[in-house]
């Protein structure tokens, strides 16, 4: 995975952080990656590299580790996440229909981050809502009840109108900056 | 307490140092029990392979050999009904995943594998489980040694090499369940990591998973 | 401070917790259920309707956002108590009826009983739930203040005695503590039901000085909700548990082990363990005594098997999940060597009760050899989905036709899973089997730790099978051989079977091998993974044989055993609803217009089946997929 711009210095700043707030034991290992993560969104090699570094333990057993759990994921996930709960009753009321729904709608697989990192998309193990089956969390807060393939055309349409609606906030903003810019070359 | 126990493997009456575990007691005393993940050295057996399974009176269950210590006055069975069941079935499975092609492999003739179907009488040719299909790939980025992961059976006896023998940290287990793989920190190739190249791991290695490289050519 | 006795310093916290409780109970309250199943119901809009509601109508009343009460199937749920008027709960709340309450019960004198659940207490206007059919089975224990008090505020758990235990136990030996909770017989709830107080015996006389109390809350099994709804509802309950434990054995650390998918409950435990510290009942000189115990939370980085004990200690020391083998227990060498406790959430939920009222009480409740009460989360096809706590002895059937009001749309039962991916699926026959450790056992189930599915005739029982073992297989740690590569075998068997691939001599190895993964893995989750299979081939063979030798399913679920089919002779031509619903435009009109399924594209999302309106339920799903003989050609 490429780093993009300013990530680098970000990763080293945020393990550095991390490295700062812990005891530097082994206990600690946890912990630390789940804090990594919720940071910059995924384990890039550079952040477990530093951990291991700063834990003193040899940098496999990270990796062995963060491939280990289900919540640590060693790629940056989408803008838009939606994780599809298969837990029992999600299952029974049709859970793999709503989870194959959304990978012909995002048009990747289970598992996968799309290629213009917009959407991801994962199963999860019980979220424990199980009286709304099917349930699938968005971004990580947000829990969506019932949701069958009609209800995923909607959440779809909901994630593309707000992608619209940024777009057009950040065109407007950058076209402000742009004029203020201007003006403020005219100032001069 | 004694430093010694006495006790019965196979009709056999055997004195056995206190403490020892069962199955290092049958090695030793040429009693042959299956066995892939055990290290002698160390303290608590992975007890991961599953073969080195043995009944003993008063117990309800088999028990694996590498983690029970031997007890005074303990009768020991290594082949039933039973044991010879789960055995063969283990050992099969670990050759539904296993590369089966001794004659390419440089451990032909010194494979624990074969070792114990010629002891037990199980074929490596199994036919009761389809083989799983992998894409694994050798790497032979060291100089002298390579690793082969699609003839590994996951005893984990390298990394205790890697860890306690040399001290280094190169090698470990990644990922769950079926896609289980002993790798490098991120997958790079051990040339690129910080292995060594000390080579214990290719001594510790049973099976033909990581092994020498053939003089150029021989 | 310290001169007093501990329950001098408890009567003095209780004194102020009831103070500023009743205080609050001045106002209108409105108590929310905001537990996990609630917010995903909608209950933090429903919160924000309430203040909209209140601050329009100028009134002093107060939101609270408690846990769960158990009635999920009508969430989002509040309870509102005004002064003067019984408390009632209300359910499936939404704009409308919010303003409504506000309006005419809370600005008014009414409490639109139309709208009303029920009553919290006895009172003689409005029934209660213990009114209701179901409460004559149910008995709540650990549920009790579930949902009716603030779990944010440690006032409202000391108000109704909380850690009033803890006080008494701590006015007197240790080992009465102790000798207390193996009286009472208690078993733990984590699956296993292993004697409580034989374990904590166990690790107070394994010596040392450092020791560990861990809560298990890893409760991974899918379709299992209560560890978290009693983390969310009632966290100080759970906490006090712990403490007393750690008086008992002489700990003085612990940590209680959350699953990562549970943020609320972390957060809310986080909490209670700082009001905690703040009112001397955890930390340093427990309630002036000279007793130390501190807690921490620890939260789990998604991986089932870590709730094995061994692999949860692994996983705190900052290793793979992976268990090991055992002996050494837990309770002689735990976390870093030490021994350690380890139990389920709710087996520490009890421990409090049972000191503050007694083992015989304790024993009095459910059977001598599993005493106390089971608490399940009903969930599948039944009607009041849902958390119930009813007494060790009540039987499957009472269970899920009394209190779970039976299955929903005139189905017909099936099966109930009980005990998840380690448990077994039950059929009809079963049904009058008591809920206890030991007869679920016997009918080739486990008690689990309290997931209850109920099956209905649309469900398969091969692909239920399938489902759970492609969980454990997909959750096995990869140590062992038999879990690692027998699992993946089974499931491949069972998937050739879902697909109509199957034969009878893959059958039978199926079996073999399920039984030697059983006998053979190294840890409880390999040892377990096959009763799923394995009770459903002893229930439900049929099922199977089906499958292989007609390629036929049953029930109509597997999706490569059926086709979906519109009946030519109930589709109205008319209404178009199918064609808009098909997310893939595989439905096209025909040129007598009739609608048809263009079989090449159709994904079988069952869309149109349900999209069809019920008049003519037109689209059928046929087993074997094979297309009935056009019959067009008959009628001309
Ligand atoms: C795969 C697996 C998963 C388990 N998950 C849990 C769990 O989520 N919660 C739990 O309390 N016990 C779980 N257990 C049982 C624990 O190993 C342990 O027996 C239990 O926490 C002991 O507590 P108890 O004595 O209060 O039942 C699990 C066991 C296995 C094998
Ligand atoms: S490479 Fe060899 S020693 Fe290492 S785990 Fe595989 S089989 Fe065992
Ligand atoms: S039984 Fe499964 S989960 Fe348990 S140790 Fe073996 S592989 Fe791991
Ligand atoms: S040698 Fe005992 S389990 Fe492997």
């Amino acid at each position: 995975m490429q780093l993009l711009e300013g990530e680098r210095e970000l990763i080293l700043s945020t393990v550095e952080e991390v490295l700062q707030n812990s005891s530097r034991n082994r206990e600690d290992l946890i912990p630390s990656l789940q804090r990594v993560q919720s940071k910059l969104g995924y384990l890039p090699a550079l952040a477990m590299e530093k951990l291991a570094e700063g834990l003193d333990i040899p940098a496999v057993d990270i990796y062995g580790i963060a491939t280990f759990y289900n919540q640590f994921r060693l790629n940056p996930p989408g803008k838009y996440q939606v994780k599809v709960c298969m837990g029992t009753a999600c299952y029974m009321k049709g859970g793999e229909i709503t989870l194959e729904s959304f990978e012909r709608r995002m048009e990747i697989e289970e598992g996968e981050t799309s290629p213009d990192r917009l959407y991801s998309l994962e199963r999860v193990a019980c979220v424990g809502c199980c009286t709304l089956a099917p349930v699938v969390v968005v971004n990580d807060d947000h829990i969506e009840g019932y949701v069958t393939p009609t209800r995923v055309d909607g959440i779809m349409l909901e994630f593309e109108e707000a992608d619209q609606k940024e777009e057009e906030t950040e065109k407007e903003t950058e076209e402000e900056t742009k004029k203020t810019a201007a003006e403020g070359g005219k100032n001069k | 307490m004694n430093d010694y126990v006495n006790i019965t493997i196979d009709d056999r009456k055997i004195k056995a140092r206190a403490g020892e575990k069962l199955l290092w007691v049958a090695l030793d005393n040429d009693i042959y029990i299956p066995h892939l993940c055990a290290v002698r050295e160390k303290e608590r057996s992975n007890a991961s392979c599953r073969l080195c399974f043995v009944e003993i009176e008063g117990m309800a269950r088999p028990v694996t050999s590498c983690t029970q210590v031997v007890r005074e006055e303990m009768v020991v069975r290594t082949r039933s009904t039973r044991i010879d069941r789960l055995v063969k079935t283990a050992f099969e499975l670990l050759l539904s995943d296993h590369n089966l092609s001794c004659r390419e492999c440089p451990a032909n003739g010194n494979c624990e594998l074969q070792k114990i179907a010629k002891e037990r009488g199980l074929k490596l040719r199994q036919k009761r489980f389809k083989a799983i299909e992998r894409d694994h790939t050798v790497d032979d980025s060291p100089d002298e040694f390579a690793f082969d992961p699609s003839r590994c059976v996951l005893c984990g006896r390298c990394i205790w090499a890697d860890r306690e023998e040399a001290g280094v940290g190169a090698i470990g287990f990644a990922n769950r369940g079926i896609n289980s793989v002993i790798t490098t920190f991120e997958g790079v190739s051990l040339a690129e990591s910080i292995c060594t190249q000390c080579k214990l791991c290719v001594e510790a290695c049973p099976v033909g998973a990581f092994y020498y490289k053939k003089d150029k050519k021989a | 401070m310290s001169a007093d006795s501990p329950m001098d310093n408890y009567e003095k916290l209780f004194e102020v917790a009831k103070q500023n409780e009743e205080a609050r109970r001045e106002k209108p309250r409105i108590l929310l259920g905001t537990a996990s199943c609630g917010v995903a119901a909608g209950a933090l809009q429903v919160k924000e309707f309430f203040l909209k509601e209140i601050e329009s109508h100028g009134l002093d009343a107060e939101v609270v956002e408690v846990g769960c009460i158990g009635h999920c199937y009508a969430e989002p749920l509040a309870i509102i108590a005004k002064p003067g008027f019984p408390a009632i709960t209300y359910g499936n709340l939404d704009e409308g009826l919010v303003h409504l309450l506000v309006e005419d019960f809370l600005a008014g004198e009414d409490p639109c009983y139309e709208y009303a659940l029920a009553a919290v207490d006895r009172n003689d206007v409005f029934p209660t739930f213990e009114d209701f059919p179901r409460g004559i089975y149910e008995n709540k224990l650990i549920l009790e203040q579930c949902g009716y008090i603030d779990p944010e505020s440690i006032d409202s758990y000391i108000e109704k005695d909380g850690y009033r235990a803890l006080a008494k136990a701590l006015s007197d030996e240790p080992a009465r503590t102790l000798d207390e909770v193996k009286a009472s017989n208690l078993r733990g709830r984590g699956g296993a039901g292993f004697p409580t107080g034989r374990k904590w015996e166990t690790s107070l006389k394994a010596g040392g000085d450092e020791k560990y109390v861990i809560c298990n809350a890893d409760e991974g099994d899918p379709g299992a909700f209560m560890d978290r709804s009693i983390l969310e509802s009632d966290p100080h309950q759970v906490i006090e548990g712990m403490v007393l434990c750690a008086y008992a054995i002489g700990a003085t650390e612990g940590y209680l082990y959350i699953r990562a998918e549970y943020p609320r409950a972390v957060k809310r435990v986080r909490e209670a363990l700082e009001q905690a510290r703040e009112k001397g009942v955890l930390g340093s000189s427990i309630l002036g005594t000279e007793f130390n115990f501190d807690l921490q939370v620890f939260q789990g980085a998604g991986a089932f098997v870590c709730g094995e004990e061994t692999a949860l200690l692994s996983s705190i020391e900052g290793r793979r999940g992976v268990p090991r083998y055992r002996p050494p227990f837990p309770a002689v060498e735990g976390l870093w060597g030490k021994p350690t406790v380890i139990n389920n959430v709710k087996t520490f939920s009890y421990v409090p009760h049972i000191i503050n009222r007694g083992a015989d009480w304790f024993k009095s409740i459910g059977t001598p050899e599993s005493p106390g009460t089971a608490v399940f989360s009903l969930v599948g096809k039944v009607v009041n989905t849902g958390l119930v706590e009813v007494p060790m002895g009540t039987t499957l059937r009472e269970l899920i036709f009394e209190v779970g009001g039976g299955l929903p749309d005139g189905k017909e039962f099936k099966a109930v899973q009980i005990g998840g991916p380690s448990g077994g699926c039950l059929p009809e026959s079963a049904l009058d089997v008591p809920i206890d450790f030991d007869s679920l056992h016997e009918a080739g189930a486990i008690m689990g730790s309290g997931g209850l599915v109920v099956m209905d005739e649309d469900d398969c029982m091969v692909s239920v099978a399938h489902y759970f073992l492609e969980f454990t297989q997909q959750e096995s740690c990869g140590k062992c051989t038999f879990c690692r590569l027998g699992t993946k075998h089974m499931l491949d068997i069972l998937t050739d079977i879902t697909r109509g691939h199957g034969d009878e001599e893959r059958l039978t190895l199926l079996e073999e091998l399920a039984e030697d993964v059983r006998d053979g893995s190294l840890c409880n989750l390999g040892r377990t993974a096959p009763n799923p299979v394995l009770t459903t081939l002893k229930y439900f063979r049929d099922e199977y044989k089906a499958h292989i030798e007609e390629g036929r399913c049953p029930a109509r679920a597997c999706r490569d055993l059926v086709l979906f089919y519109i009946e030519p002779s109930r589709c109205s031509k008319l209404c178009n609803v199918c064609v808009g619903s098909c997310p893939t435009e595989a439905i096209y009109t025909r040129d007598d217009g009739l609608k048809a399924i263009d079989q090449e594209k159709c994904v079988k999302c069952d869309n149109c089946r349900k999209a069809c309106p019920p008049e003519y339920n037109a689209v059928i799903k046929l087993s074997p997929p094979v297309l009935p003989p056009e019959k067009e050609k008959k009628r001309t």
